[in-house]
């Protein structure tokens, strides 16, 4: 009896299912950022605003190179559906530590996928993964060291206005 | 039920997984699957076995059997760019759920199978 399925896809279907949650995860992530681009950009914090339009559209790369992935690889990319995105915050802050929160779990996301592919020996999208756990290095330093910037400068005074204007300077360029 | 079946065009049938309830076979020539289940054989190319299987996966037998309304428990499961529909009662779902499954199951074997006879270098 031949193989059938293999024949028609590389990743099986567990796989292939956790691969089109993390487009979901992925497509929401850009959703949220869009949104605290928009509240900073309200609330005056424009260069903040700017840093996350770029991270959105960052989220949307990142959704679609695991969209064609598993198309590639002969599985069924689903589009996802996005609703419940929050459009206030309490404070600039938060904006900042949920953009963390939300970086820490699409890192958790992706070792958890890396962790199947490893027990199924699926090494063809372990080593499709590895790019992805590099970019997260990046994109957790990153929102890491926005909060950081929140401790050193401080939110008295002219302080959150200092902050914003360093929020667009946050570049992570380890040759590790 | 019939254990093997033979088409004209003589495209033997393997069989993949079967209960009292129904069977499922293996046409390689074709690349298909046939789902011999409630009077009637079904044939089903990879992108819609699977879609059934979503679709069986996702009936909610407790909720079904919790159910005190006076509906009756009968089931339509309709699969999106596929021939086949069933209609189907709570009961017909367990079995043909039980036949998904092992049919799954025989599948991931052949899998398995494969690549340790045929596919890796020892």
């Amino acid at each position: 009896m031949k193989d059938l399925i293999r024949v028609r896809s590389l990743i099986s279907a567990d796989v292939e299912m956790l691969l089109n949650q993390q487009v979901k995860k992925e497509a929401y992530s850009s959703a949220v950022y869009l949104s605290m681009a928009s509240w900073c950009n309200r609330n005056g914090f424009d260069y903040s605003s700017d840093y996350f339009f770029k991270q959105a559209e960052e989220e949307r790369q990142h959704q679609l190179k695991f969209y064609k992935y598993i198309l590639d690889m002969g599985g069924n990319a689903i589009s996802p559906e996005i609703t419940g995105i929050k459009q206030e915050y309490n404070s600039f802050r938060e904006v900042f530590e949920e953009a963390l929160d939300q970086e820490i779990s699409v890192t958790q996301s992706i070792k958890n996928i890396y962790a199947r592919c490893l027990k199924e020996q699926d090494f063809v999208t372990n080593e499709f993964l590895n790019w992805f756990l590099k970019e997260q290095r990046e994109e957790e330093y990153k929102a890491r060291r926005a909060i950081e910037l929140f401790e050193v400068i401080g939110e008295e005074g002219t302080g959150r206005w200092q902050i914003d204007k360093h929020v667009g300077d946050i570049k992570y360029n380890s040759e590790a | 039920m019939v254990t093997t079946l033979i088409d004209p065009q003589t495209n033997t049938w393997a069989d993949v997984f079967a209960t009292k309830a129904g069977a499922v076979y293996q046409c390689d020539a074709e690349r298909c699957w046939y789902v011999d289940f409630a009077g009637k054989v079904a044939k089903f190319d990879y992108r819609c076995l699977l879609k059934l299987k979503k679709a069986v996966y996702n009936v909610d037998i407790e909720a079904k059997l919790l159910e005190t309304t006076k509906d009756p428990d009968v089931e339509i499961i309709f699969i999106c760019a596929c021939d086949h529909t069933y209609i189907l009662t709570l009961m017909q779902i367990i079995a043909l759920k039980e036949i998904l499954e092992g049919t799954f199951v025989m599948l991931q074997l052949n899998s398995i199978l494969q690549d340790r006879i045929y596919r890796v270098a020892v």
